[in-house]
């Protein structure tokens, strides 16, 4: 028997029949090669037939030679539901309307919340935003990742510390850590202050305590500069001495430094790539061809789609490869121990606190030797020498 | 003359050759499910249709079956299928 799913996608016609001599019709189709089913008869003079849509323009020459009226009664099978589909396609557009502007809605931004930072950090903060396009309003996938923000505001907004950044959902939720927060008071332990390296004093500042030392003194590792005991002779007190006293020391760097340097740069070739993932399956949407460089970086810059709260297990991912390419540079001597300073300089601000100062600096020594230089540089430097050293008890004068 | 010897040589040769009859002699087969499906080849067209009767030519005289809701499911130029409730299936030799 025929598969009517098959004739289902081609096109079902119910056709009725009226007139005499129907079942000599009927055989006349049959034998034209026109498929019949589902014949039933309905009175003396009416039959009702099933038959494909394609077969209809063949029964009319048919008809015509016979005493019988046809009627198509019913049309059922995909071409009719296809057609009524186009009929009603605005339902069809409405739903895919919908549900597309839900899935547009679901990637945008709909808040940013700045928590921990005063009015005017805040303020900055939401300047800085709009300016890198975070705003309410916009396209999740369009802007940068949240490491690029957060890098972004920690470099342009000096105020603060630290920034957290986190993307729930559609909101952004910032934590900021300003700098200028009052610092907590630290316990003090009674005691004095000693020097922590050998120096000549240049400045002092003494919120407590008695000072023994005064400046252009040189004082060796260890030596008392600020006393905890105050008031005079016989009623002595002990407080925790607290202060600063900066002193002239002197530190000595030697630096080895190669005359040929090879560099990592980026000679600016770059391609992009995008891609439209689905799971683990990635699909190039724009950027094809091989990448023909023979040592490159990739930056992958990867976003899933969202609907609703859900994350859609599609994603988009842009690709950036950068073309590497090593330099090889010979330095003059002069270039070397230009460049040998500066990494000495670098070497002790490292290790160094923010506030110490160079003051100056002598060469004592440069020489060249199998290709690289060697530079001894004696700094002078200005910092506090200051640690406290608590006063334990019995161990007092 | 001919004609019967022809006849005579099909009948021989079904007999002694084991040759299925309905494909030489053409002869109508029908296979029926119960009393609700009767399916039927090798018929030479339909005479008359009605829920209550069908008749169908053969090659020799007709065939005609009588019973309730009769439906063609399908016909083609020499099988036809028919569903329905089937009470009798009669030869009838003019």
């Amino acid at each position: 028997m025929n598969n009517l799913w098959v004739e289902f996608i081609g096109g079902i016609i119910t056709v009725e029949i009226r007139g005499k001599g129907i079942e000599r019709l009927i055989n006349t189709f049959t034998r034209n090669g026109i498929l019949i089913w589902h014949v039933k008869r309905h009175g003396t003079e009416s039959v009702t037939i099933k038959m494909r849509l394609k077969d209809v323009h063949k029964i009319r020459p048919i008809i015509r030679g016979s005493e019988c009226k046809v009627t198509f009664l019913r049309r059922t099978g995909i071409p009719f539901l296809f057609k009524r589909l186009i009929k009603n396609s605005g339902f069809i557009i409405g739903a895919a309307a919908f549900l597309l502007v839900i899935f547009l809605l679901s990637n945008m931004v709909w808040g940013i919340e700045i928590k921990g930072a005063g009015p005017e950090t805040e303020h900055k903060i939401r300047k800085e935003l709009d300016e890198i396009g975070v705003e309410k309003g916009k396209l999740q996938f369009l802007l940068e990742n949240v490491e690029g923000i957060q890098r972004h505001l920690s470099n342009q907004i000096e105020e603060i510390t630290w920034v957290g950044v986190e993307l729930k959902g559609t909101t952004f939720h910032f934590q900021v850590v300003e700098k200028n927060e009052p610092e907590q008071p630290e316990y003090a332990s009674p005691g004095h202050l000693v020097a922590k390296k050998k120096g000549v004093i240049v400045d002092m500042f003494i919120e407590e305590g008695q000072p023994i030392v005064s400046i252009h003194d040189h004082v060796k590792p260890g030596q008392l500069l600020v006393s905890g005991e105050i008031g005079k002779e016989g009623k002595t007190e002990i407080v925790a001495a607290k202060g600063e006293v900066f002193a002239e020391t002197w530190y000595k760097t030697d630096v080895k430094y190669s005359l040929k340097r090879t560099f990592q740069v980026f000679n600016g070739n770059e391609k992009q790539k995008h891609f439209i993932g689905i799971g683990d399956w990635q699909m190039p949407i724009w950027g094809f061809g091989k990448v023909e460089y023979q040592e490159f970086e990739t930056e992958y810059n990867k976003k899933n789609f969202r609907f609703l709260k859900w994350e859609l297990p599609i994603s988009y991912t842009h690709t950036t490869i950068r073309e590497r390419e090593q330099e090889t540079k010979i330095l003059t001597n002069e270039e070397a121990f230009a460049a040998a300073k500066v990494e000495a300089r670098n070497d002790i601000r490292n290790k160094l606190n923010e506030n110490d100062k160079i003051k100056g600096e002598k060469v004592l020594h440069k020489s060249v030797e199998d290709g690289k230089v060697i530079l001894s540089i004696h700094f002078q430097i200005i910092e506090n020498i200051a640690v406290a050293q608590p006063l334990i008890q019995g161990e007092t004068e | 003359m001919a004609k019967n010897f022809g006849q005579f040589m099909k009948k021989w040769m079904t007999k002694n050759l084991e040759l299925p009859q309905d494909v030489m002699m053409d002869l109508p087969r029908i296979t029926m499910v119960g009393q609700i499906h009767i399916y039927i080849e090798n018929h030479k067209g339909l005479i008359s249709f009605s829920d209550k009767e069908l008749r169908l030519l053969l090659k020799q005289g007709q065939l005609l079956i009588k019973g309730n809701s009769f439906v063609i499911k399908t016909i083609l130029p020499e099988e036809i299928l028919l569903e329905g409730q089937v009470d009798q299936v009669t030869y009838l030799n003019e």
